[in-house]
């Protein structure tokens, strides 16, 4: 249970608010390298933290993210010429730069000045790894360029994509460190599917159902440790990390690649929930990245052209009960990301958690809005800079390991859950 | 039928569980001084024992012999504190009372009453934590290694207590 006031604290990402500025000072990821593919292509619009922007990458090969709208009578700039170092807006030819800034009013003669004073709000726009960047924060307070193993690896050992979901970021968020659904909602695809079967970690999550869990604080956010039997009173460890406000990984299965989310507020009923696949030491094969790009794994497929999941609520998520009773699936939904995405999406827009009866289990969820809290209120209140804006924050991994029943998992994975680079996961 | 925040007006607006009984056990003096600070807020059946020191009568059931004091000071019993109960939290910074811990974690688990480890960080070393820590393990369903002693109200007002 949470009461609304800190229900709406940790929800309401818009304009000024608390959490919308603890969002603003961190790089989140704004867009998919591939949606602006080479230089003068069409703009891309886009929403991030309620505001709507357009991006474009002009002549030169440099990223702007801009207000979506032109100064002179307030026209989209989807509708824009993307060409010559610069968007012209195609209604009077007022043309600005990557930065925002009015480089031409035809309408005035060019030594009056005026498109100088004409400047659009303007963020930055970097590529990380197959992911373009961007800080909405003040510009003086910029974190260090973000840091993430997935983003940084050599292009061949990643894949990202992302999928608009029709929810409250938060909801979302919760999803990702909530270990213990994924041995009822995620059972049918243990099973078959190809970026998860066949790994021996499989078999413990099958076997026992009921994970006993531990929470430990880092100094990003936390890492939440779910425990399930293993033989001969061993335990087997999945280790979830989240850092602040919205990066979780995927405990990996085998050799799998290792997976995890960014879940980045649209506006406060729909954020983009990202996914990606790395492999810290190996490319990923052919097999693989195909397996990501059908929908397979925590990606989805789409309603063609658009980052809409084909299976959203219109269609009731392609439902299919005759799989649900085959086993197939244990919700009916077809896909490990559409199945987290349809159950969130049905607790509506954003979740009343007051009516919410949480069990001692739910402490990776109560421990995460905690710190959430505290974070925001000590930003607001005090000014003072919220955990995961440091690069080393940034340095953690998911792990999956046995270890003897007399062993913490804080102690004994430290090892595990930082990132060792060219050094594979740990995993089971 | 598809969900939008027109829709959820029409969500039934109704009490949708029943009060829940939890007993809290500060197990040393930390913990206490903590736990101490909150037991004037408005909880719906939550009681707050704190586990002391003195001489066990070898005569009495262990469980029951354990030193249990309540918010007020009064002498009370395990068993009784533990009748009827739904959830059981421990909370300890130092392994003083380890054993006590040990025997209240198992007759929560006979009992069948959920129970949860919460071991303070704060204003005690690594070890000790992790002593707590293993402790509790064989018979919690959760355990959290806290560093902020705020997080014991935040995580007793999300399990209604």
């Amino acid at each position: 249970m949470l009461r609304k006031e800190i229900n709406d604290l940790l929800t309401q990402t818009g304009g000024s608010t608390p959490m919308g500025s603890m969002f603003r000072q961190y790089w989140i990821p704004a867009l998919l390298a591939s949606e602006l593919p080479k230089d003068d292509c069409p703009p891309v619009r886009v929403k991030l933290l309620s505001e709507r922007l357009i991006a474009f990458r002009d002549s030169k090969g440099r990223y702007g993210l801009m207000d979506e709208f032109c100064a002179h009578r307030g026209v989209s700039l989807w509708f824009g010429r993307n060409e010559e170092g610069g968007l012209r807006c195609p209604y009077h030819g007022w043309k600005y730069d990557y930065t925002g800034q009015c480089i031409e009013v035809p309408s005035e003669p060019e030594e009056s000045g005026f498109c100088e004073k004409i400047k659009l709000k303007g963020y930055p726009l970097i590529k990380i790894g197959d992911i373009l960047w961007t800080h909405m924060g003040d510009q003086d307070a910029r974190p260090p360029l973000p840091t993430w193993e997935f983003a940084t690896v050599p292009a061949e050992q990643t894949y990202s994509s992302k999928r608009w979901q029709e929810s409250n970021w938060l909801q979302a968020m919760e999803g990702g460190i909530d270990s213990s659904h994924v041995s009822f909602l995620h059972s049918g695809s243990l099973k078959t599917d190809p970026l998860f079967r066949g790994a021996k970690g499989n078999q413990y999550n099958q076997a026992d159902k009921k994970p006993i869990f531990e929470v430990v604080e880092s100094d990003g956010g936390l890492f939440i440790g779910a425990r399930r039997n293993a033989e001969d009173g061993h335990f087997y460890w999945r280790v979830t990390p989240w850092v602040m406000p919205s990066f979780t990984m995927v405990p990996p299965r085998g050799d799998h690649p290792v997976h995890g989310h960014f879940w980045i507020p649209i506006d406060d009923e729909n954020c983009w929930a990202w996914s990606f696949d790395f492999h810290p030491t190996r490319a990923l094969s052919h097999e693989e990245r195909q397996a990501m790009i059908d929908g397979y794994g925590v990606h989805n497929q789409y309603v063609p052209g658009t980052f809409r999941p084909l299976q959203n609520k219109d269609n009731d998520y392609l439902m299919d009960r005759e799989a649900q009773k085959r086993g197939e699936t244990y919700s009916g939904v077809w896909g490990i990301g559409m199945q987290d995405a349809s159950l969130q999406e049905s607790m509506g827009p954003i979740v009343d958690r007051s009516k919410e009866n949480l069990v001692s289990t739910d402490n990776g969820i109560i421990m995460a809005r905690h710190r959430l809290r505290k974070a925001v209120t000590a930003f607001r209140d005090k000014g003072q800079l919220p955990p995961g804006i440091n690069p080393e924050d940034q340095q953690v991994r998911s792990a999956a390991r046995v270890l003897a029943p007399d062993q913490p998992f804080a102690e004994a994975m430290k090892e595990d859950l930082r990132v060792r680079p060219g050094q594979k996961q740990t995993s089971v | 039928m598809a969900t939008t925040r027109a829709e959820t007006q029409f969500r039934i607006d109704y009490p949708n569980s029943r009060a829940r009984a939890s007993r809290i056990f500060a197990l040393d003096a930390i913990s206490a001084d903590a736990m101490r600070k909150i037991t004037e807020d408005p909880w719906v059946d939550a009681h707050f024992i704190t586990v002391g020191t003195g001489t066990i009568d070898p005569n009495i059931p262990l469980e029951d012999a354990l030193i249990l004091t309540d918010a007020n000071g009064k002498a009370v019993q395990l068993s009784a504190e533990l009748e009827g109960a739904d959830v059981v939290v421990l909370i300890g910074s130092t392994p003083d009372h380890i054993d006590a811990a040990e025997v209240i974690a198992k007759a929560s688990y006979e009992r069948k009453i959920m129970l949860a480890g919460l071991a303070l960080a704060s204003g005690s070393d690594a070890s000790s934590s992790a002593a707590v820590v293993n402790a509790m393990r064989p018979f919690a369903t959760v355990l959290v290694v806290s560093s902020d002693n705020d997080f014991i109200p935040a995580m007793l007002t999300a399990l209604r207590a």
